[in-house]
């Protein structure tokens, strides 16, 4: 590839990277239809063409708070797909990992860009009506250095993973969110 | 006095992974370093490029990802300056926390060593090596033509901007991306060839042992052989660009030209100071080694450290954890029996009987696994993840 080509890629691909954003709420929302959450109506859906991964949610902007849904992830499934032009296959969830191996599992896709993660509390909690875990972590952003927070929920019910991850920048924007973030995931509720 | 000559490019982004020798080519005679060089004019191009790595320089100095410890930054620029010599007035060496092998050089002094690297180098000469590459690069100012190379200069700004952002979303350091980078960035083949001479000749004249500057690239190429996938891209990219010969081409020819050199007195390796300068930061850069998931690369490199550290039971830990998280046919239990042989060396850490703990219940041996949660709970009561392996145990 010459000089033009490598940049007429990364042009596509910037371009490329365009998404739509669809308001959640408020009230009792659907989330890829397998868990229901209640929304205040401050979250936005964001649908990126040809992302894969989990459903993102945002308030104020991607940069600054991200709620993460990972559902009825199928034993064998990954989290996250892998990353174009490698041939690695991403670690995937089996429905016999234990709390301390979906985190690695979640640790795995948020530190493909580089980005740090340190585990900070990881503890038994009620989620979707299930006996599962919640864990708080903290990361340093590759991309620009911001320092972020992190909380999760997440139980495995009937061979499936449920997980859901907020996080934000330390300063500020976790603590603007946290309780409301808490609150919907706190109201999701498995789809019968 | 600074010579005021103009100042010429070296663009050493991502050459260290990518360079390549000349088969049987070596240069002859004696090699002299250059007199210092000066900064170029602001308002030529040369100045306009130094000023974009100057603001890169500025935004890295002000990175979470930077190792800050006064004392692993002295040893390496210590050793960065001894083998630049006066030149060393115009380096900057910056210790950035990146899991991959890589060292670089900017035309403007800033030098990049990558965590990934000095985990992996043996000893102080493979460091010697490699830096001693990366100021090669400087010191021959060659490196102007591969900018007059570049056929359109304002669309080659473009692309180092391209390139900035991606170094900065971490994604340099993956083969794919590299080999992109690589051809346009990629010295000639007689440029690396000319640094690795200037390396060679930089570390012999410290006294550091010519032959460790072939041993590195043989360590990462039986590296990249434990991992198919790795060595499947790596395979793959020797055809897609090649006029970059592999790396036992490379391995190759360091070892000719050492001989070359020939100085009887570079005998020094420093394998024991190394090892002491790297050892407060090595559980941070095995935490982040083991995160790229690359398990048979990461195996390899804890059987070649293992070897220098038989009785190092944090090393053990580590390649029980690559089992443990790898988890295929037989891992589980290969990782029980790195955890326990662990246990009785020196240095592992009480995450060992966490481990441990969990791999056990992963094999329904649950007397066996509350053992080992009880003994972790013992050695760090107050730990993270305590609320939850309390769980596991029952109650009193």
């Amino acid at each position: 590839m010459g000089l033009r080509g490598a940049i007429l890629a990364a042009a596509v691909l910037l371009l490329s990277s365009c998404f739509a954003m669809v308001r959640m709420g408020p009230g009792t929302v659907t989330v890829r239809d397998a868990i229901t959450v209640s929304s205040d109506g401050g979250w936005n859906r964001l649908d990126v063409p040809g992302g894969g991964g989990g459903e993102v949610w945002t308030s104020d902007g991607l940069s600054l708070d991200v709620l993460t849904f990972f559902v009825a992830i199928k034993d064998g499934d990954p989290l996250v797909p892998a990353p174009m032009g490698t041939r690695r296959t991403p670690p995937a969830f089996r429905a016999a990992m234990l709390p301390h191996q979906i985190v690695e599992l979640f640790e795995a896709s948020a530190t493909q860009d580089g980005s740090t993660f340190r585990l900070e509390r990881l503890a038994p909690s009620a989620f979707a009506s299930a006996d599962g875990f919640r864990f708080e972590f903290s990361m340093t952003r590759k991309r620009d250095d911001v320092a972020l927070r992190g909380f999760a929920y997440g139980a495995v019910v009937k061979g499936k993973l449920y997980l859901v991850t907020f996080r934000a920048p330390r300063i500020h924007y976790y603590a603007k969110h946290l309780p409301r973030a808490e609150a919907t995931v706190r109201s999701a509720l498995i789809k019968p | 006095m600074i010579a005021p000559r103009r100042r010429r490019i070296v663009l050493g982004c991502g050459c260290l992974a990518l360079g390549a020798l000349a088969p049987g080519a070596a240069a002859s005679g004696a090699w002299h370093p250059p007199a210092r060089f000066a900064r170029p004019d602001e308002a030529s191009e040369e100045g306009g490029l130094w000023g974009m790595f100057d603001r890169e320089e500025a935004r890295l100095r002000r990175s979470a990802f930077l190792v800050r410890d006064k004392a692993l930054n002295d040893y390496v620029t210590g050793l960065a300056c001894r083998l630049a010599g006066e030149h060393c007035a115009d380096l900057r060496v910056y210790l950035v926390r990146t899991p991959h092998f890589n060292a670089s050089m900017a035309p403007n002094g800033m030098m990049q060593v990558w965590s990934g690297l000095l985990l992996r180098a043996a000893n102080e000469a493979q460091l010697a090596a490699v830096l001693g590459h990366e100021i090669g690069h400087f010191l021959a100012r060659h490196s102007l033509e591969r900018l007059r190379d570049v056929k359109s200069r304002a669309a080659f700004a473009n692309f180092l901007a391209i390139f900035f952002a991606a170094a900065r979303a971490g994604n340099v350091g993956q083969f794919a991306q590299l080999g992109v980078l690589a051809s346009l960035f990629a010295f000639t083949r007689e440029q690396e060839r000319e640094a690795d001479r200037i390396g060679l000749e930089l570390m012999t004249r410290n006294g550091y042992a010519p032959g460790e500057a072939g041993a590195i690239w043989s360590q990462l190429l039986e590296e990249i052989k434990g991992d198919a996938v790795t060595y499947e891209e790596y395979a793959s990219r020797s055809v897609l660009f090649a006029t970059h010969p592999p790396i036992e081409e490379r391995q190759q020819m360091l070892s000719d030209t050492a001989r070359e050199i020939g100085r009887a007195e570079a005998t020094r390796v420093g394998a024991d100071s190394y090892r002491a300068a790297l050892a407060r930061h090595r559980t941070e850069f095995f935490g982040d080694e083991l995160r790229r998931r690359r398990y048979g690369e990461t195996l390899v490199l804890l059987e070649r450290m293992r070897k220098a550290a038989a009785d190092d039971g944090e090393l053990e830990f580590y390649r029980g954890e690559v089992f443990r998280m790898r988890g295929e046919k037989d891992d589980l239990d290969q990782a029980l029996s790195a955890y326990r042989h662990a246990e009785a060396l020196r240095g592992a850490p009480p995450e060992l009987f966490r481990s441990e703990g969990l791999v056990l219940r992963q094999l329904n041996q649950e007397t066996e696994s509350r053992i080992a949660f009880r003994r972790y709970l013992e050695l760090k009561p107050a730990a993270e993840d305590a609320e939850l392996i309390r769980t596991y145990l029952p109650r009193d």
